[in-house]
């Protein structure tokens, strides 16, 4: 049974570490009508073009800042999968397990019973520092820093670590008509993502074995950002998608599976010390596009899509579109070239994929809010 | 690529870095060799040129055994007909011989336009031109005999199968073919991948099918817009010239769309890759491009800043105009977007193209031909600023 329980103790149980070849393969592991090869085996496939990978094989001792949202989720199950003890460090705010849609209770009893957790507010440093350096970790997954003096402590703390992966932010790039980003571009230092910026340079100063990862969107199953689920609730109520502009802003998807399976790929990789990497799907995707292939992905028809003219409009606070209203794409060709990531998921795949095991269950993070709509639906019908 | 061969023959397949010359040939490593024990496919180990430049850059001329004879078919006029200069001039600077069959009469007003202006630099650097008719190939060129041939003319099976005919029946042992990135049919995500559909009834696709039976080793290029000095069709210039005399740019549409706007020695590059990895290139299809995409309002707005002026862009929407966008704009008003993935996974090949760098020395020659000065008509550019004047109906 994860440690679940009140306070900051850590469960002492499990500090055997399984030795790594024993799980059970061909898991169909919260795939959905994916089924995978346990990622054992896959360990031993030769690697595609470009990458020497040293694969570190033994079992390590690691720590999810995070991890028990969306990202992490996928993670930590992987990690647990590859024989890893890990410890994910969170308020306790979301449940430290849950079950995946889809997963077998043989698997997340599995899952559930090797995953350990550290209660803990991360800003408290003091507590960081005592906690992270009584346990010592041999590997650190960041998961959900915004903020370089968070990851100070935790730096302090682990002197022998091997290695620090940062989930950083594709947002961190400067705005530019030379599209697309790639990891030597320029980056904004005024951006909202300013933090993770400056958390990338704190790393690289501090001479740490860091890996840097910068996704784009990410979407899939329990995405707690409105980006499929945004659509796919206009799609359901038959409604028009209202989209800003010429609907032609060219953006970008990553499965958040694909994603973990990048962070997994970079754990222990000699190549990828001190590197940045975009990951993200292999396709970019017009704002138009998107609505089309999410329609696609739940089997609605094709759908009706409205542009209009933002500036023509006063929305208060409320957010009338998920994304940026301009092009915002990035190339992961280096993952691709150096490492040998190749996303598995095309877009309407993971559409699909997001669809099956989550909005067309009935499930969903945000409830859905068309009074944007209404306006901009409104003033339309006044015109015409 | 060149896994199994030893260093000093290894670092000769990377491209060195971008302010560097030609890439050095490996056709030494690749013809001595036979080519099933070097592992040549898209998976094997291709040294990637972000590695440290100990693989530093020396340019190496192909050693006397090694030349190729190459033939060019160079089309007359258009977007494309520079790009047989450069691969000409390439060819040449790394010990290659090369004969350029221009098509048409050495003769005709076509000749008076750059590049063939400029094509005594192919003769000066050991290069022959002689011209002709496709249909009478073999007569112009009897007696002789080319290892490549590329045809950079033909749109259609009716232009090239002649070629292409001629070359397979004189033992032409590779057959390189420009065709087109706007054969893609139109798609939601970008960009255009090698492999992605294209449409079916497109001239080019006729060629590549066509070639694709008739050669063993063959290799088509998707190439989309060039710029660089020789080019035959305005791309820049169309920029340049309302941006030197302060009138405003007319974009169609919102000007977010994305196109490939390389310069023209990224393309040659890739041909060259192509000639001495024979091998890797076999039997593929490469997107001709740089590997970065602009929007056309960016690209107005990189003109502008090469030329130091300032820029007012205007949008229009060519219908309610009532005129033919490709009349009044030199680029497709839709995404036009590919990347030069193939080539750069399975020929190690990479772009040197940068368009604020590149487009200053666009700029200057513009000046320096005394063009800025030149008395154009903008009837076009006037029909839409005055309807863009007119009030909107509503």
């Amino acid at each position: 049974m994860a440690a679940g329980g009140g306070g900051a103790a850590v469960q002492h149980n499990f500090k055997q570490y399984p030795s790594v070849s024993l799980l059970p393969s061909s898991q169909s592991t919260f795939r959905g009508t994916k089924l995978i090869t346990s990622i054992q085996y896959k360990r031993k496939v030769c690697q595609p073009k470009g990458a020497l990978n040293v694969v570190a094989s033994g079992s390590k001792k690691i720590l999810v800042m995070g991890g028990t949202r969306f990202i992490g989720i996928f993670l930590s199950r992987r990690l647990v999968e590859e024989g890893h003890q890990v410890t994910l460090f969170t308020r306790g705010k979301a449940p430290v397990t849950q079950p995946l849609p889809g997963e077998s209770d043989e698997a997340y009893n599995a899952f559930k019973s090797k995953i350990l957790h550290l209660k803990g507010d991360r800003k408290d440093y003091d507590f960081v520092r005592t906690s992270l350096k009584a346990e010592g970790f041999d590997v650190v997954y960041d998961i959900n820093g915004r903020e370089a003096e968070e990851v100070e402590p935790i730096i302090d703390a682990l002197p022998n670590l091997e290695q620090y992966i940062y989930c950083s932010s594709a947002g961190v790039y400067l705005k530019s008509d030379l599209l697309p980003h790639r990891e030597v571009d320029a980056v904004d230092p005024k951006s909202r993502h300013k933090g993770k910026l400056e958390t990338e340079a704190l790393l690289e100063s501090k001479g740490v074995n860091y890996t840097s990862i910068r996704p784009v969107y990410i979407y899939g199953p329990l995405n707690y950002n409105p980006v499929e689920e945004w659509f796919f609730h206009r799609l359901k109520e038959g409604r028009p998608i209202p989209i800003p502009n010429s609907g032609l802003q060219v953006t970008q998807l990553g499965h958040v599976k694909d994603l973990a399976k990048a962070f997994i790929t970079v754990l222990g990789n000699e190549k990828a010390s001190k590197q940045v990497y975009n990951i993200s799907g292999d396709r970019y995707v017009t704002f138009d596009g998107l609505a089309r292939a999410c329609a696609k992905a739940g089997g609605f028809p094709e759908p009706e899509i409205i542009h209009y003219n933002p500036k023509e409009f006063d929305f208060g606070n409320k957010k009338a579109f998920p994304f940026r209203d301009q092009h915002f794409f990035a190339s992961v060709d280096k993952a691709k070239e150096e490492l040998g990531i190749i996303p598995e998921y095309s877009l309407v795949e993971g559409l699909t994929d997001s669809y099956n095991l989550d909005f067309g269950r009935g499930t969903f993070r945000k409830a859905a809010d068309f009074t944007t709509d209404d306006i901009i639906l409104g003033k339309s019908l006044v015109l015409s | 690529m060149a896994t199994l061969v030893s260093s000093s023959l290894l670092s000769a397949n990377l491209s060195p870095p971008p302010s560097l010359s030609p890439s050095i040939s490996l056709s030494s490593a690749c013809s001595l060799s036979s080519s099933s024990s070097i592992s040549l496919s898209h998976r094997s180990l291709s040294l990637s040129s972000r590695k440290p430049a100990s693989y530093s850059a020396f340019t190496v001329k192909a050693v006397a055994s090694e030349k190729k004879k190459v033939l060019i078919v160079n089309t007359n006029s258009g977007g494309h007909a520079v790009i047989g200069f450069y691969f000409a001039k390439e060819l040449l600077g790394s010990g290659h011989e090369v004969t350029v069959f221009t098509v048409g009469d050495e003769g005709s007003d076509k000749m008076k336009k750059p590049p063939f202006t400029r094509f005594s630099e192919i003769v000066e650097g050991g290069g022959k031109i002689v011209w002709g008719e496709v249909d009478a190939i073999g007569t112009v060129l009897k007696g002789l005999s080319f290892d490549i041939v590329l045809d950079n003319n033909g749109k259609d099976l009716d232009t090239v199968k002649p070629v292409a005919d001629w070359a397979k029946s004189t033992g032409v042992g590779q057959f390189l073919f420009i065709s087109s990135a706007g054969i893609y049919k139109t798609t939601d995500q970008p960009p255009h991948v090698e492999g992605d559909t294209v449409k079916a009834d497109a001239g080019h696709v006729g060629v590549e099918k066509y070639i694709s039976e008739v050669f063993e080793n063959w290799t088509s290029f998707r190439p989309q817009y060039m710029i660089g000095s020789g080019n035959n069709k305005d791309n820049e210039e169309w920029f340049f010239d309302r941006i030197v005399r302060g009138r405003p740019v007319p974009i169609p549409g919102s000007g977010l769309q994305l196109t490939n706007i390389s310069h023209v020695r990224d393309l040659s590059s890739m041909l060259t890759k192509a000639v001495e990895n024979p091998n890797a290139a076999s039997g593929r299809i490469l997107n001709c491009v740089g590997d970065r995409a602009v929007t056309l309002d960016g690209f107005a707005k990189l003109c502008a800043k090469a030329a130091g002026l300032p820029v007012e862009i205007v949008h229009y929407d060519p219908k309610s105009v009532g005129i033919d966008a490709r009349k009044a704009f030199p680029y497709r008003s839709v995404h036009f977007y590919a990347e030069p993935r193939a080539a750069k996974d399975i020929l190690g090949w990479t772009s040197t193209t940068n368009l604020p760098e590149d487009l200053k020395e666009r700029y200057e020659e513009y000046v320096k031909i005394g063009r800025d000065k030149k008395d154009i008509k903008f009837d076009i550019d006037d029909k839409i600023l005055e309807s863009l004047k007119a009030p909107v109906a509503v």
